[in-house]
């Protein structure tokens, strides 16, 4: 049975509707990735099913008990915040056994279960300090361990990692799908960083004005996203979008009828919006069938890739992104470049959904 | 639309194309007092006429602090700054030739976007229809022709860091300098901005000096990375020389996302090289795969660090095993973290990889992709093959 139920939520403050008619479905220990771009109501969610927010419409099941009315403190629901929101005056040990103090008295209790989860989370060596004297990751690890000590059967996190460091950030997204996974919780986890929600999450539900356009696995939001925009979101530099008119499983870029295989032959005269991925384009000096002219513009390293910005001769702009070619450094001028019709997406243009290739 | 030509940066660069030159430059802030702080260190800096420099490091590296000296805006402790042939450091900003798109040095409130931008060409005898034609070009390129007839306060965050960008490329100057240019912009237009700006200044063989702790930004917009911590230049080279060949620990460490895997080794050498990370791998070399100077380098160095690059760890073969902590697949590449000598081995794969957490893994690192360091200087001793410049 699924450990958190949101059936049909909204929210208005005002007449601005920031949740709108939204459902999910979390298993009991998964990852939900909450993810969107900032101002899509995240937080709202999150403060909904904490109990600090009312819904207007819909109700919430927790572990099987539905809480739309109840108090946030009888949720069983563990929260962190961005900010930390560490007590400043109490050291480590103190500000995460403050989440066990309200219900049990043993001090050998929490003292165990305090430091058990700094093992954990890998803080016993601070526990002594006030939160001044913490790092930053260190006071993020602490927020974290007051959120886990109790062991809530289901955890809010509200980009925890958004006010740390690149480099612990990227340490503390290859870490947390263990340490979340060992804590057994269920958990959902709002994030606006894509890669973070790709990493962690073993589902991402993609949050566009108020409502999930998208809820599945990452690597299906990635390669099968279900609009524009969800494909939009996902994908650094993002993905090149060329609206045009397939005719008979071909498309025409620049001019250029480049085939998109049979399996959008039926589509033809629609007015649609090509999805090209920067990495799925291939680039090679001669023109070749179903290549399309480029100009390279400029030639920019990204990570281990090189990111290419280049012009059609129609003059729109698009990226490619090449991995792996560093012995064949490219230098801006003309190309042409293709791709395999296997990577394309095809999104409806009114609509923005993806059209389903036909088998 | 008009094409535009290959362009070849210069090969060499000789003195005669220096066109900004910082010459052990201090700047102490608090100096006569019991704790001044010594923001940046003996500086030397050259930048070619048409160089692109990026200024990269993390908040308090003294990167900023070196910027606004440059514009005028911070006096100089010691040392001197030369510009286009003459000394600059004892001139008001407005005199040195200098053109700034700063975060503080914002839009002027009562004038339009449009006349913002024309009134940096205000003192160019250029006429009218010119300066709108400039204010026009460069509008276009950095994608704010939509609101040029608005007021700054009305326009968002980011639009303002357009225009102020705008205000300083349209200028003619001897040097532009930026300050995280591109900070605020939301990821498509900042990848394509990136490009187009570059292009620009290919061109135009624009000097720019531009500061971001963004090293994405730094690598694709900079001919050369000036990599600054605690107020002192750690490295000026390219990027992939500082990627391939960085001097030190930090700078090893600080460029590349993710960073370059390090571990603590003992090394024995002899016929064979052998690296022992504690409580972790043996690798095992041939020492003939080294060249000669390398090898001198790393036989004087018993105890050692060694580094090794995520992408450069190559999965699925090689002697070495290791547990797999995490498995993370971003669309376009892996990211796997293995667990050695109790650290995260981060490596990086194109393709899927199979494997899950729990489960153990090959790993390869081959001598031409280790990177030696002296684990008491932290100077880079060799890498790969080769012994690292001194």
């Amino acid at each position: 049975m699924a450990q958190i139920e949101l059936n049909r939520l909204s929210k208005s403050f005002k007449k601005n509707h920031v949740i709108n008619d939204l459902s999910l479905s979390a298993e009991e220990g998964e990852i939900v990735c909450i993810f969107g771009p900032s101002g899509v109501g995240k937080t709202v969610l999150l403060r909904l099913i904490a109990g600090v927010e009312e819904p207007d419409r819909g109700d919430i099941c927790l572990n099987g008990r539905d809480v739309t009315e109840a108090a946030p403190e009888t949720r069983g629901v563990g929260i962190a915040f961005q900010n930390f929101a560490l007590f400043p005056h109490m050291s480590a040990y103190d500000n995460i056994g403050s989440a066990l103090t309200a219900r049990e008295r043993d001090k050998n209790v929490i003292r165990i279960k305090v430091e058990r989860v700094a093992k954990l989370l890998k803080i016993s060596h601070v526990l002594q300090q006030a939160p001044r004297e913490l790092s930053n990751g260190q006071k993020q690890r602490t927020a974290l361990a007051r959120a886990l000590v109790a062991d809530p059967k289901i955890l809010l996190l509200d980009d925890p990692l958004r006010n740390v460091d690149a480099k612990l950030r990227y340490e503390m997204r290859l870490e947390l799908p263990s340490l979340l996974k060992a804590s057994g919780s269920t958990v959902l986890y709002v994030t606006q960083d894509y890669k973070e929600a790709m990493a962690l999450g073993d589902r991402i539900a993609v949050l566009i004005d108020g409502g999930f356009a998208q809820i599945a696995a990452p690597s299906e939001i990635y390669r099968r996203p279900a609009t524009l925009e969800v494909a939009r979101l996902f994908g650094d530099p993002t993905i090149n979008l060329i609206p045009g008119r397939p005719d008979g499983g071909s498309f025409a870029i620049a001019g250029v009828a480049v085939p998109l295989g049979p399996t959008y032959a039926s589509e033809t005269g629609r007015a649609c919006v090509l999805g090209l991925r920067p990495e799925s384009l291939k680039l090679s000096s001669q023109a070749k069938p179903g290549a399309f002219p480029v100009e390279i513009i400029a030639v920019t390293p990204l990570n281990e890739k090189v990111v290419l910005l280049a012009h059609t001769p129609d003059g729109r702009e698009i990226f490619i992104a090449e991995a792996g070619v560093e012995d064949e450094r490219r230098a801006p001028g003309p190309a042409f470049a293709h791709f395999d019709p296997a990577e394309a997406l095809l999104f409806d243009e009114a609509s923005g959904q993806r059209i389903e290739p036909a088998l | 639309m008009s094409l535009v030509e290959p362009l070849a940066r210069p090969a060499s660069k000789t003195m005669t194309d220096i066109a900004l030159s910082l010459a052990g430059v201090d700047k102490i802030y608090l100096a006569n007092t019991k704790r001044p702080i010594h923001a940046v260190r003996a500086l030397d800096l050259d930048v070619a006429r048409g160089e692109i420099v990026a200024l990269l490091g993390s908040s308090g590296c003294g990167k900023t602090s070196t910027l606004r000296m440059i514009a005028g805006f911070e006096s100089v402790s010691n040392g001197a700054i030369n510009l286009a042939g003459r000394r600059i450091d004892p001139l008001p900003p407005a005199r040195r030739g200098v053109a700034m798109a700063f975060e503080g040095y914002s839009l002027y409130p009562p004038l339009t976007v449009r006349d913002n931008i024309a009134f940096a060409l205000k003192n160019t005898r250029l006429s009218a229809r010119e300066v709108a034609a400039k204010v026009a070009e460069i509008a276009a390129l950095v994608e704010i022709e939509p609101i040029l007839d608005r007021y700054p306060t009305s326009i968002s965050g980011g639009q303002q860091q357009r225009a102020s960008l705008a205000r300083a490329l349209v200028r003619d100057a001897d040097l532009y300098l930026l300050d995280e240019p591109m900070g605020q912009l939301e990821p498509r237009l900042r990848a394509s901005l990136r490009g187009r700006l570059k292009n620009l200044i290919l061109e135009r063989k624009m000097t720019s000096i531009f500061v971001t702790h963004d090293q994405t930004e730094a690598n694709a917009l900079a001919d050369r990375v000036a990599v600054m911590e605690g107020g002192v230049l750690q490295q000026l080279a390219s990027q992939i020389e500082l990627k391939e060949r960085p001097a030190n620990l930090y700078v090893a460490t600080f460029i590349g996302e993710p960073p370059m895997n390090v571990f603590d080794a003992s090394v024995e050498t002899g016929e064979t090289f052998t690296f022992t990370v504690k409580d972790g791998p043996r690798l095992s070399y041939r020492a003939t795969e080294f060249g000669e100077a390398a090898r001198v380098g790393i036989a004087k160095r018993p105890n050692a660090v060694i580094g090794v690059r995520p992408h450069d760890v190559k999965l699925g073969v090689g002697d070495n095993e290791a547990r797999v902590v995490s498995n993370q697949w971003l669309g376009d590449q892996s990211h796997i973290a293995l667990d050695v000598a109790g650290k995260f081995m981060v490596a990086v794969s194109q393709t899927e990889v199979a494997e899950r957490p729990g489960e153990r893994l090959r790993y390869q690192i081959r001598s031409s992709r280790v990177h030696v360091f002296d684990a008491d200087t932290t100077r880079a001793v060799s890498h790969g093959h080769e012994a690292a410049e001194v």
